[in-house]
């Protein structure tokens, strides 16, 4: 497994979100859902070590990563896409993707290589290359978003509700790269758009109150009633 | 061919510099080193800026430097030249160790303790009667090169110099992309890898030596020094009004504004004695409220209307830009 998390319990301060949660995740895509509050945020704040763990483990590549600061985790190989696509909006598309890149060891060639893998996966960033991040559309910025992650070449690419604010077809865009993108990268991605993200995925969670409500593959869940009634509306 | 076209001005501009005692008298010299003093603390103010934490410190590291230098050679007998070195080294020292406790803090809190360290060093160097000679100060026996005004220009330059060439590096290095990352968002600039502690302290013990470095130029200048003078709020408050003048996040703007606001300063002091400080809180007030990006931030958009070419973000680094992108 590439990310091993088992009974994991976190919050904040005396709110206890996370109530014993197992994920794991393999070369493939994964998703997670739940409503509003439910811990996936959380969950992401843990792994990425803005967030300490109270129990449980959190294992990436066979060793715990629980606790451990952000920027050593993000060396390690997990690239994050925040919900907030907390992106440089000063800052060029070049740099935003130079930056991705730069403070996690990588070789020039894989640097190189991965920004023809980012550029062709998203040709409207080579044509807005010098453009001002925040002066983009958001579907763009969200492009760049998930551009800058893949520039430190990850092993594992969280992505927090990457369709939030985007309009449908944008959505359907994201998505559809997702898709290209699992056969390179481990992917876990959180949602509350489950009926566009299981396209996109292999397997996937549900969480609510803090606990691992269901655990199946993308065509088990999009058949499961609850799944059906609370997240498809059907 | 735009960036030769740079280092040819820059050339030019360091080759009429060197010149300047050529054809300068000694008050003229004067002026110009207490600019370029200036010029180098509000650079230098910048590059920590770049990183969103804004110091009040200045003339707290500037006076730590004018002090460890001047006794440095009162006390320790050290030669003059090596006490600027010196002094250099005990700023940085002393920023990394504070570092360690003040980069912690953020935004106001940061700023409100890098002024109380101005007040703290003060007082210390008001209290050590027998070591640094009380509110009275310390005089050296003899100003370094013996007071030659050329030789004290080209000293003050030669450390502008390295002040403007760490700027260039901070601006062409890796440093560049990380401070700008951690100004915008450091959840997002921890989670591309960058240690947000480390190039915290890079900059505030770079930016520290350079202040102390310069503060020891000063005092070997003009030979003795005493709290209120080495400490003296002006150093401060008049390399930030030079640098929101001439334009932030870059080196050329706060050069820019030292030059307008130092030569500016000398003229308002023969004319309205201290109602100079007044005019600087004014221009404070006038550029905050209408060109947040400075001098040169105005300009760089005039070019690139006159210009008219390309996409609004045509720069690749362009911080004037920022605000509006938010």
């Amino acid at each position: 497994m590439i990310l091993d998390i088992k009974k994991l319990e976190t919050g904040y301060g005396k709110l206890r979100v996370l109530r014993g949660v197992d994920l794991s995740v393999g070369r493939e895509s994964v998703g997670l859902f739940g409503p509003n509050g439910a811990g996936k945020t959380t969950l992401i704040n843990a792994i990425m070590g803005m967030v300490r763990p109270w129990a449980g483990s959190i294992e990436f590549e066979g060793a715990p990563i629980g606790g451990r600061p952000t920027h050593l985790v993000a060396r390690a190989g997990i690239a994050l896409v925040p919900q907030e696509r907390e992106l440089f909006p000063g800052m060029s598309v070049a740099d935003n993707l130079e930056l991705g890149a730069a403070y996690v060891p990588r070789g020039r060639d894989i640097i190189e290589k991965q920004l023809d893998t980012v550029l062709s996966l998203f040709p409207i960033l080579k044509e807005r290359y010098r453009q001002l991040v925040g002066t983009m559309s958001g579907g763009q910025q969200r492009m760049v978003a998930i551009g800058r992650a893949l520039m430190a070449n990850p092993i594992l690419l969280i992505l927090d509700e990457p369709s939030l604010g985007l309009q449908p077809s944008i959505v359907a865009e994201v998505f559809d790269r997702l898709s290209v993108l699992k056969k390179d990268v481990a992917i876990l991605v959180t949602e509350q758009n489950v009926r566009e993200s299981l396209r996109a995925i292999d397997r996937g969670y549900v969480i609510e109150n803090g606990r691992v409500l269901l655990e199946d593959t993308a065509e088990g869940l999009a058949k499961n009633p609850h799944v059906v009634s609370a997240y498809l509306g059907l | 061919m735009k960036i030769r076209g740079a280092y040819i001005a820059a050339a030019v501009a360091a080759a009429i510099m060197i010149a300047f005692p050529a054809f300068l008298g000694a008050y003229p010299l004067n002026v110009a080193r207490s600019v370029m003093t200036y010029m180098a603390l509000a650079v230098s103010w910048d590059m920590l800026l770049r990183s969103g934490q804004i110091s009040f410190g200045i003339a707290g590291l500037f006076g730590l430097g004018s002090y460890a230098s001047i006794l440095a050679v009162l006390r320790g007998g050290m030669d003059p030249l090596l006490s600027i070195a010196f002094a250099a080294l005990v700023a940085g020292l002393v920023a990394f160790a504070l570092g360690f406790a003040i980069l912690r803090l953020r935004a106001m809190y940061f700023s409100i303790t890098t002024l109380a360290l101005m007040e703290i060093f003060r007082i210390i160097m008001h209290n050590l009667h027998d070591f640094s000679g009380g509110p009275e100060g310390v005089v050296l026996p003899e100003v370094i090169f013996g007071g030659d005004a050329s030789a004290l220009y080209w000293l003050c330059l030669g450390g502008l110099a390295v002040t403007i060439g760490a700027s260039w590096y901070f601006e062409r290095s890796k440093l560049r992309l990380a401070l700008t990352a951690i100004r915008n968002d450091e959840t997002s600039a921890r989670s591309n890898g960058i240690d947000i502690f480390k190039y915290l302290l890079v900059a505030f013990v770079v930016t520290s030596t350079l202040q102390g470095m310069m503060g020891a130029i000063q005092v070997q200048s003009y030979g003795f020094t005493t709290p209120d003078t080495a400490f003296d709020a002006n150093f401060t408050l008049l390399p930030l009004a030079m640098a929101l003048l001439g334009g932030i996040h870059s080196t050329i703007g706060p050069m820019a504004g030292a030059v307008l606001l130092g030569i500016a300063s000398e003229w308002l002091k023969l004319k309205i004695p201290y109602g100079h400080l007044v005019v600087y809180g004014v221009i404070i007030i006038i550029v905050i409220l209408f060109m947040p990006n400075g001098l040169f931030g105005l300009a760089r958009k005039a070019i690139r209307k006159a210009g008219g070419a390309g996409s609004p973000g045509s720069a690749s680094n362009g911080s004037d830009a920022e605000e509006g992108a938010r």
